[in-house]
């Protein structure tokens, strides 16, 4: 993709740095990406939760097929690791797949994503790898 | 409310159609699904396309194929749903002439995947994930087919060799249908040879992306098909939050809601299109239309028990022909279920139209009646 744009990046920084979620005041069910309404009870008072930043492999797979954004890094590793009270999917790095396993410690590091171009915007967000 | 019925139909073969454009292969469809249907006049023209805006650079596509045909003064409509804009179209048209407004209208479906690099189709059929959450970080509709295949595989206890039947079953089928893109038969070993996509599913378990165009005109007056049933469905739940990964919620609904407004139970379903962007999604889409039981497909297609589903050969064979598919799919049922072209007639009058878009994101399952 060429050209993505400086506001759609940089308003959803607080997902991609911080992994903010929302919680529900009233029932306390958490959801990522965030609600704008509760789904389970309704209610429209939602706070910012923060995810927890360890936690472990549900299930992954290796992506040979890959966006022109990501042709360098290829292949990606795609898995979904849960993070306290939500699953979240993502990028695995730092791991080799044939060693990674369903229901190991991950933890969230901070990484570069995508650069647009070589004038372009260089963006970054969170990644996921097996804890040391 | 006003009945429903098919009144004409068209499709050309699917493939690379490097020398036509998207208006114009659209338009050429559309008036052969007019003339089919003794040229009525037309009130409204719905169009499901996916790709228009990315890779033909064309908004307002319902207009400039109706210009092609010197359409004057009729309503156009735009339909988006991804992959799943086929159904989506057949459905709003549908409702528009069972509401009383209109008396015929058409729905015309057309895509041109190939007028794009491959690598810039799958840069566009991402945008059907969540692009701030998924797209963003590189997640394709395969990767997430390929967790769900995952998944089944493990929960049901196959082996990948089980899952291969699918692609096996939809070459066999595909090989008979001239409109098809791929139309060879293929073996077991020959799945399991080609490379890995996202494991686990490999080349053969994709449905290549084809350029394609089909239309149905569909009027209050008897035709040769009738729609009994209708429902669409959207899945909220998005894939990281999922309970389940073995169950396909959006064909689930819309088949269970479509089937009680026909009146017909799985049993009475002679055939079927279900949406096999990924041969998992197929398995699970026949799942969900209560045609196997839940986990239960594969090990029918295991004991060699005939499995008539996606005679066409589905996206796997026809090709996924993206937004156009759904119509594809019904012009297919209704071919199917009349006996017309190189379909020979089921044994039996009701067929069902299953298209989706993105991985569970939304679907629409439509019954098709003698
Ligand atoms: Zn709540």
């Amino acid at each position: 993709m060429e050209h993505e744009s400086v506001p759609l990046y940089w308003r959803n920084i607080p997902s991609y740095y911080r992994l903010v979620a929302k919680r529900c005041r009233k029932c306390g069910e958490v959801y990522y990406p965030p609600a704008v309404k509760c789904p389970k009870c309704g209610s429209a008072e939602l706070e910012d939760f923060q995810l927890p930043h360890e936690g472990e492999l549900v299930e992954f797979t290796v992506l040979r097929s890959v966006p022109t954004d990501f042709l360098k890094q290829k292949p990606l590793v795609i898995g979904l690791v849960k993070l306290g009270p939500v699953k979240v999917l993502g990028q695995i790095v730092d791991a080799a797949p044939e060693k990674l396993k369903a229901g190991q410690k991950m933890e969230v590091v901070f990484r570069r994503v995508v650069v647009d171009g070589k004038y372009g915007l260089v963006m970054y967000g969170y990644k996921f790898r097996p804890r040391p | 409310m006003q009945d429903v019925w098919v009144n004409g139909t068209a499709m050309m073969q699917t493939g690379r159609h490097y020398n036509l454009n998207i208006d114009e292969m659209a338009a050429r469809v559309l008036d052969e699904a007019l003339k089919d249907a003794g040229y009525p006049e037309l009130d409204a023209l719905f169009v499901a396309s996916a790709t228009a805006e990315q890779a033909d650079k064309q908004q307002m596509l319902g207009a400039y194929i109706a210009s092609r045909l010197g359409l004057d003064k009729i309503a156009t409509y735009r339909v988006e749903n991804a992959d799943g804009s086929g159904g989506s179209a057949l459905m709003a048209a549908a409702m528009a002439v069972r509401s009383g407004l209109y008396n015929c209208v058409a729905v015309v479906g057309v895509d041109k995947p190939n007028d794009v690099l491959s690598n810039q189709q799958q840069d566009i059929y991402s945008t059907a994930t969540d692009s701030v959450y998924e797209r963003y970080f590189g997640v394709t509709p395969a990767a997430q087919a390929a967790l769900m295949a995952k998944m089944y595989l493990a929960k049901y206890e196959y082996k990948y060799e089980d899952l291969a039947l699918w692609p096996v079953l939809m070459h066999k089928y595909g090989a008979s249908n001239p409109y098809a893109y791929i139309r060879k038969q293929a073996k077991v070993e020959d799945v399991l040879d080609s490379e890995l996509v996202s494991d686990p599913l490999r080349l053969y378990d994709v449905g290549p992306m084809a350029d394609g165009a089909a239309a149905a005109v569909l009027c209050s007056r008897k035709g040769v098909a009738k729609v009994l049933g209708m429902w669409s469905s959207t899945n909220a739940v998005p894939f990281n939050a999922r309970q389940e990964y073995d169950v396909l919620y959006s064909a689930r609904e819309a088949a269970e809601r479509a089937y009680r407004m026909a009146g017909v139970t799985p049993r009475d379903v002679a055939t079927a299109e279900v949406h096999d962007s990924y041969s998992i999604l197929g398995v699970l889409a026949v799942e969900a239309l209560g045609l196997a039981p839940r986990g239960g497909l594969l090990a029918s297609l295991r004991s060699g028990a005939e499995v008539r589903v996606n005679l066409s050969g589905g996206l796997k064979s026809r090709g996924n022909v993206m937004g156009a598919t759904g119509v594809y799919q019904a012009v297919e049922v209704v071919w199917q279920l009349i006996g017309r072209g190189p379909f020979k007639r089921v044994d039996g009058s009701i067929g069902v139209v299953h298209s989706m878009g993105g991985v569970d994101r939304t679907s629409t399952v439509v019954v098709l009646g003698l």
